[in-house]
């Protein structure tokens, strides 16, 4: 490179090309535009690993656009990505394999009396595809000037200890190979410098957690996670119309949910109708499940075969499909600074997922992560000169937004259910934030020696369900997944709860090779990061792979 | 100190493509679906150069990646900044689109004529490197043309490079083997076959490389001689889905049905093997053979023969028995019955050809033969065979070209398979192959005698020799032929023209292709596709000796070293047992193809041979004379036995003519599910145990 600029340096560098990470990029490239951004992602491509839903909230995003891309709404992207808008909204309960109520009444009622229950109600958001959204604000942020650029992964915050501030991010080592020894193209990880570090990385962001843990931050109440699976599921023209389109089910009861017998889990399956005979199917479960065999898979399967989806999807070809992690824990699992309650320190904000942005009565955390980026963007160019004090000016944005005003609503919903479980949780959520806080345990702490009594009696396909995540790593690369301490396997787990990751992986990386349990197939990992959440010994660390590794969403 | 000019390519990710990708009516790749990537082996050829200049310690030497496409092409020049290149030049231009390889080859050699003198300041130092083969194209003509063009030795399908007193030692792919070679002269043309570590993007290069000016070139710029649809000389008739596979595809779910499938198919044998439909065609006749003038059996395309066929009905209806009772009324006569299928001047078009009776290429069918240690390649065989069927319908003599040095003892065989004329170039200077003096010397009998038809092998010689003979005596060629067949284009007023059809896209369609602006038909031949002929040692041929001027300086290469594969295979066995990259060891290896093929002899009592994918060659699994496909070896026995091999084409088209394959592996969308007659979902370690035992069983 001929010229002398330091091209390792940048002004604001936002860690993960997400929604609420490219808010973070437009709306600074908008209202600062002489402020230079720069945007790492670790995907090969933009969206290729986002999943969600998705129902998104406009909000936040038209409040965006408007000042960022005047006139955006005639564009041919924005509307292709936002082409279903949802004008039915049902809720069901299943009963049984084959009964199926319509509950959508209750949630009306509760809407009316003001109760908590009353957000879940979608009618006027769209159903998008994240994947597309994403790719489509990756194109507005780098036609704002910033730079956005894929396929390059951090691995680690470092911060100055003397000046207590974040000095940047190391993106990880490439070109080891497995045994980890430098191949002839091995690069070190490069160091790049920032001034101001913005954590978007998503749901149990690995920065977000090194920082959280080297900052001191708190989180006044555990993060709580549940684990989504999502098929994309091409149907017949007949089915699709009998679906309607615009049409959005959400669904709860069986099969991990039976009133008086079990099994008892929170959670709940989703029917979404997409584009052109296009239907999102997916299984969403808290994370704080009991049964050592349960893979939210099985879930997914036998709510596919209940006879109220079925109608919808059999024959159908399932053409995408994806697993992530949802952070459900709410207000009071948000890290915050001790002292000063920032969310993030210094010159260091923590946004969206990572910051655990969801609302657990909308179910919904999209239009939070776009308006938390948006705040981030307002608190640097306010405090640019002054970059120590961002985190708390963001925190103060926050607190001033909708997203404050939300999450305190939905404030402890789902503790409530955590902790009294599903049939007395959901009643007693009522009175929300009129509870007193109480302790919950760790979703990994959950385990127990109990079976799933709806397993299907076959397994679950999870090589199909990677191929179609189109999921790939290098083959000769180190493993990502650590076990950290084999002989806890061993003589722990195993004979207790017969390794309950072998089950519960949706890509099938762990398996049994000799007497031991391996993280074998580390590149069908879809970065979903369950293993490091439900190990009951909490024995498995995730690490980042090389950039460009992983699922390779496209209309998740 | 050496610059390399590396040639990358954007292509279609064909290894995302799914159905949908293709156009059900025309059978083409609707583009838009597939990302656009680098070629793969281009990126190795980025890291090749990159690694060249790394062992030479050569801190000055520049990188400057070309290539050559529509603006969008741009995207791979970014990524070869954001990984080692210093310069990258765009050649860009509405008037170079729908190139053949000549036309291709052409402007990128005056590009590197341009690079050469304005950014190397005419520093002669420099090589050309480039991927082996394009993923869309998959010819590997592009690279030898232009070295052809740029009278440069050219190294083909190298693997790997070594710096030794103050020069490169590139080891490469040839048939069976590997070879050290150096070149005797700079610059030079490298293709690669396989470098494994291509590099990395650098979070500083890549934010550089956004930044960086590409220097952009139209046709003015380089003043090319041969460009676009107008400088190609081969253009393509159509492109239709392959045909579907005649292989049974069946998945089995358990050991035991596929143990009984395994014993079933070799005792009864399908019978068939995978393509054999070529002998049942009737054969072309000339013009002046036909019943009537009217009779257009042979049209090619299937609009023209649809055309021909309304064209004779409505003749024979109006009672018209020759050509020249057709006058102006019976022309308005038939555009009133038949106006709705074409237009007057169509029909001008085709009463014009069917007065045609004359063949528009004239001269023998030629097959370049390929030899080593005084034997004949078994593909040269083959190639006469068919080269004796397309001269028996073109009523004209086979001709083989066997150039070498004491290989006149061989021309008896050709002979015997069909050759009519065997010409014979000897030369000392000819012992080993050398590709320029090979190519200058084929080159010279060919414009000597002027066949109509050149065929050659589509083995590593053959693909290397080929490009440079046909660009160096100015014709076409069409590479890696499955098909060869004479039909009339007489619309377009050709008669008897050679149509030669391949696979293109990874095998996921079909091309068909005709020579044009060429005095010579030439296309390469997939070896074991063709038949060959019974040999005849009664049958009676001339050997002619043509002499060709050879010096020291015709010879470009050096050659080091030529290590042949060892050991004795028997690719002839009934039974054949191939372990690829998911056999993960050696030792997995030599256990589970060892216990199968164990098995296997015990229960059907025949020998049986192992083979290997070219990953578990290179992985070092086995020798290299075990490698099975387009660099191996072509193989046909009864029953072929593919573990944990992915079924990439260049392995499966060393298959083809097996009669039924058995395959294991455990992605469920391995590619050789779709060519294979039965197959389990499964890892080898788990499968194979299960499946002797279950052999014992039945």
């Amino acid at each position: 490179m001929p010229n002398n600029k330091d091209y390792n340096r940048v002004s604001v560098l936002v860690v993960g090309a997400g929604p609420a990470g490219l808010a973070t990029a437009i709306q600074l490239r908008t209202t600062k535009p002489e402020i230079d951004v720069c945007v790492v992602e670790k995907s090969a491509d933009l969206g290729n690993h986002n999943l969600s839903g998705a129902v998104l909230e406009a909000e936040p995003l038209h409040t965006l656009l408007d000042s960022a891309a005047p006139g955006w709404q005639d564009t041919d992207a924005a509307k292709e990505v936002l082409a279903s808008k949802i004008d039915k909204d049902d809720i069901m309960f299943l009963l049984g394999k084959k009964l199926a109520f319509n509950i959508f009444f209750a949630i009306k009622l509760a809407e009316i009396f003001r109760l908590g229950f009353g957000q879940m109600i979608h009618k006027g958001d769209y159903s998008v595809s994240i994947s597309k959204l994403t790719k489509w604000m990756g194109r507005i942020a780098k036609d704002l000037g910033a730079e956005v650029l894929t396929g390059f992964a951090a691995e680690d915050i470092i911060l100055d200890e003397s000046s207590n501030k974040a000095t940047g991010v190391k993106l990880v080592d490439q070109g080891l190979d497995k045994e980890g020894n430098k191949q002839p193209n091995y690069v070190e990880g490069e160091i790049i410098n920032a001034d101001f570090v913005v954590l978007a990385e998503g749901c149990d962001g690995l920065l977000t957690e090194k920082f959280i843990e080297k900052a001191n931050l708190q989180r006044q109440s555990p993060q709580l996670y549940s684990v989504g699976v999502k098929e994309l599921i091409k149907v017949s023209p007949e089915q699709y119309n009998k679906f309607t389109s615009g049409r959005v089910v959400h669904a709860m009861g069986y099969p991990i949910w039976r009133p008086v017998i079990g099994p008892g889990m929170f959670g709940g399956g989703i029917v979404y109708a997409g584009v052109q005979d296009h239907l999102s199917v997916g299984m969403i479960v808290g994370a704080d499940w009991k049964y050592c065999d349960f893979n939210v898979q099985d879930a997914l399967t036998n709510f596919k075969n209940h006879r109220f989806v079925k109608q919808f999807i059999d024959g159908g070809t399932v053409v995408e499909a994806g697993a992530k992690m949802i952070p459900e824990g709410g207000y009071y699992a948000i890290p915050r600074e001790p002292e000063t309650g920032s969310i993030g320190k210094g010159n260091v904000m923590i946004l969206g997922d990572s910051a655990g942005f969801v609302n657990m009565l909308k179910i919904k955390g999209l239009h939070n992560a776009i308006n938390s980026g948006m705040q981030a963007a307002k608190a640097i160019a306010e405090t640019f000169n002054n970059g120590q004090q961002a985190a708390s000016r963001y925190t103060e944005l926050i607190d001033r937004s909708k997203v404050a005003e939300e999450m305190k609503s939905a404030k402890n919903f789902r503790q409530t259910v955590a902790k009294f479980g599903p049939l007395q949780g959901m009643p007693l959520s009522v009175f929300g934030g009129l509870l007193p806080e109480f302790k919950i345990e760790k979703d990994y702490e959950a385990m127990t020696v109990a079976r799933y009594r709806l397993k299907p009696n076959h397994n679950f396909d999870k090589d199909t369900f990677t191929a179609v995540a189109a999921t790939e790593h290098r083959e000769e690369e180190p493993s990502h997944l650590t076990i950290l301490d084999a002989d806890i396997c061993r003589t722990k787990c195993t004979p207790v709860f017969d390794s309950p990751c072998i089950a519960f992986c949706p890509a099938g990386v762990y398996e049994t090779i000799g007497d031991e349990v391996k993280s074998a197939n580390p590149s069908n990992c879809l970065h979903c990061k369950t293993c490091q959440r439900k190990c009951p010994f909490d024995n498995i660390r995730w690490t980042v792979p090389e950039g460009s590794g992983g699922p390779r969403y496209k209309r998740m | 100190m050496s610059n390399y000019i590396v040639l990358v390519k954007q292509v279609p990710d064909v290894s995302q493509i799914t159905d949908n990708a293709f156009d059900p009516e025309t059978g083409t790749l609707i583009r838009t679906r597939l990302a656009s990537v680098i070629n793969e082996l281009d990126a190795q050829a980025l890291a090749f150069a990159n690694y060249m200049k790394k062992i030479s310690a050569d801190q000055g030497g520049k990188i400057i990646a070309l290539t050559m496409g529509p603006p969008m092409a741009e995207e791979v020049l970014r990524y070869s900044l954001s990984r080692c290149a210093d310069k990258v030049v765009l050649l860009t231009d509405r008037a170079l689109g729908g190139a053949d390889t000549v036309a291709t080859a052409n402007p990128l050699a005056f590009a590197v004529r341009k690079i050469v003198k304005e950014i190397l300041k005419n520093n002669n130092d420099y090589y050309v490197v480039s991927g082996m083969q394009s993923v869309d194209g998959d010819t590997a003509q592009v690279p030898p043309q232009m070295a052809e063009e740029l009278s440069l030795p050219c190294i083909a399908y190298a693997t790997d490079a070594e710096y030794k007193n103050n020069r490169f030692e590139f080891t490469r792919i040839i048939s069976g083997g590997s070879q050290v070679v150096a070149a005797k002269k700079l610059p030079a043309v490298i293709t690669v076959a396989k470098y494994e570590y291509p590099l990395f993007a650098t979070f500083a290069k890549t934010r550089w490389a956004n930044e960086t000016q590409v220097i952009r070139w139209a046709s003015a710029d380089i003043k090319a001689t041969h460009i676009g649809v107008s400088g190609s000389k081969t253009s393509v008739i159509r492109v239709f889905p392959p045909g579907k596979s005649t292989r049974k595809c069946r998945q089995l779910s358990d050991v035991k049905s596929l143990a009984k499938a395994l014993v079933d198919s070799f005792e009864s044998g399908n019978g068939e093997s995978g393509q054999d439909a070529d002998a049942q065609r009737p054969r072309y006749l000339l013009p002046n053979k036909r019943a009537s003038l009217l009779n257009r059996s042979f049209e090619g395309i299937k609009k023209e023969q649809e055309d021909y066929e309304i064209l004779t009905d409505t003749l024979s209806e109006l009672g018209i028995t020759k050509v020249s009772q057709i006058d102006n009324t019976s022309k308005k006569k038939i555009l009133d019955v038949a106006g709705e299928h074409f237009h007057k001047k169509a029909l001008e078009d085709m009463i014009n050809g069917l007065k045609l009776t004359e063949p528009t290429f004239k001269g023998e069918v030629w097959v370049v033969a390929e030899h080593s240690d005084g034997v004949v390649h078994p593909a040269t065989f083959e190639l006469t065979g068919k080269a004796r069927d397309l001269a028996d319908s073109l009523e004209t003599k086979v001709g083989v070209c066997l150039a070498g040095y004491k290989v006149e003892p061989m021309a008896k065989e050709l002979i015997a398979a069909g050759a009519d004329n065997v010409y014979v170039i000897e030369d000392k200077l000819l012992d080993v192959f050398d590709p320029t003096a090979y190519r200058k010397s084929v080159a010279d009998a060919i414009s000597t005698y002027w066949p109509q038809i050149v065929l050659y092998a589509a083995t590593p010689q053959g693909r290397m020799l080929a490009p440079m003979v046909s660009y160096r005596v100015g014709c076409g060629l069409t590479a890696d032929c499955t098909r060869l067949d004479i039909r009339d284009s007489a619309r377009k007023g050709d008669i008897a023209l050679l149509l030669q059809t391949r696979p293109a896209l990874g095998g996921n369609v079909m091309a068909t292709i005709r020579t044009k602006n060429s005095k010579s038909q030439m296309a390469t031949a997939r070896p074991g596709v063709m038949k060959r002929i019974p040999p005849d040692k009664s049958r009676k041929g001339k050997v002619i000796k043509h002499k060709v001027q050879l010096s020291e300086n015709d010879v470009s290469l050096e050659i080091i070293k030529t290590e042949l594969g060892t050991g004795d295979v028997n690719f002839g066995a009934e039974v054949i047992v191939s372990g690829g990259k998911g056999m993960q060891s050696r030792d997995n290896y030599e256990r589970l193809v060892g216990t199968l093929c164990e098995g296997l002899s015990k229960k059907l009592d025949t020998q049986i041979e192992r083979g290997a994918s070219r990953a578990a060659v290179e992985q070092g699994f086995i020798e290299r004379v075990h490698q099975v496909g387009q660099t191996g070896t072509s193989i046909g026995p009864k029953l072929y036995v593919a573990l944990g091999i992915s079924g990439a084409i260049q392995h499966m088209i060393g298959v083809a003519n097996t009669e039924t394959i058995v395959a294991i592996n455990s992605d469920p969308n391995a590619p050789i599910f779709k060519q294979c007659d039965y197959y389990i979902v499964g890892t080898v370690e788990d499968t194979i145990p299960q499946l002797v035992q279950a052999l014992e069983e039945t």
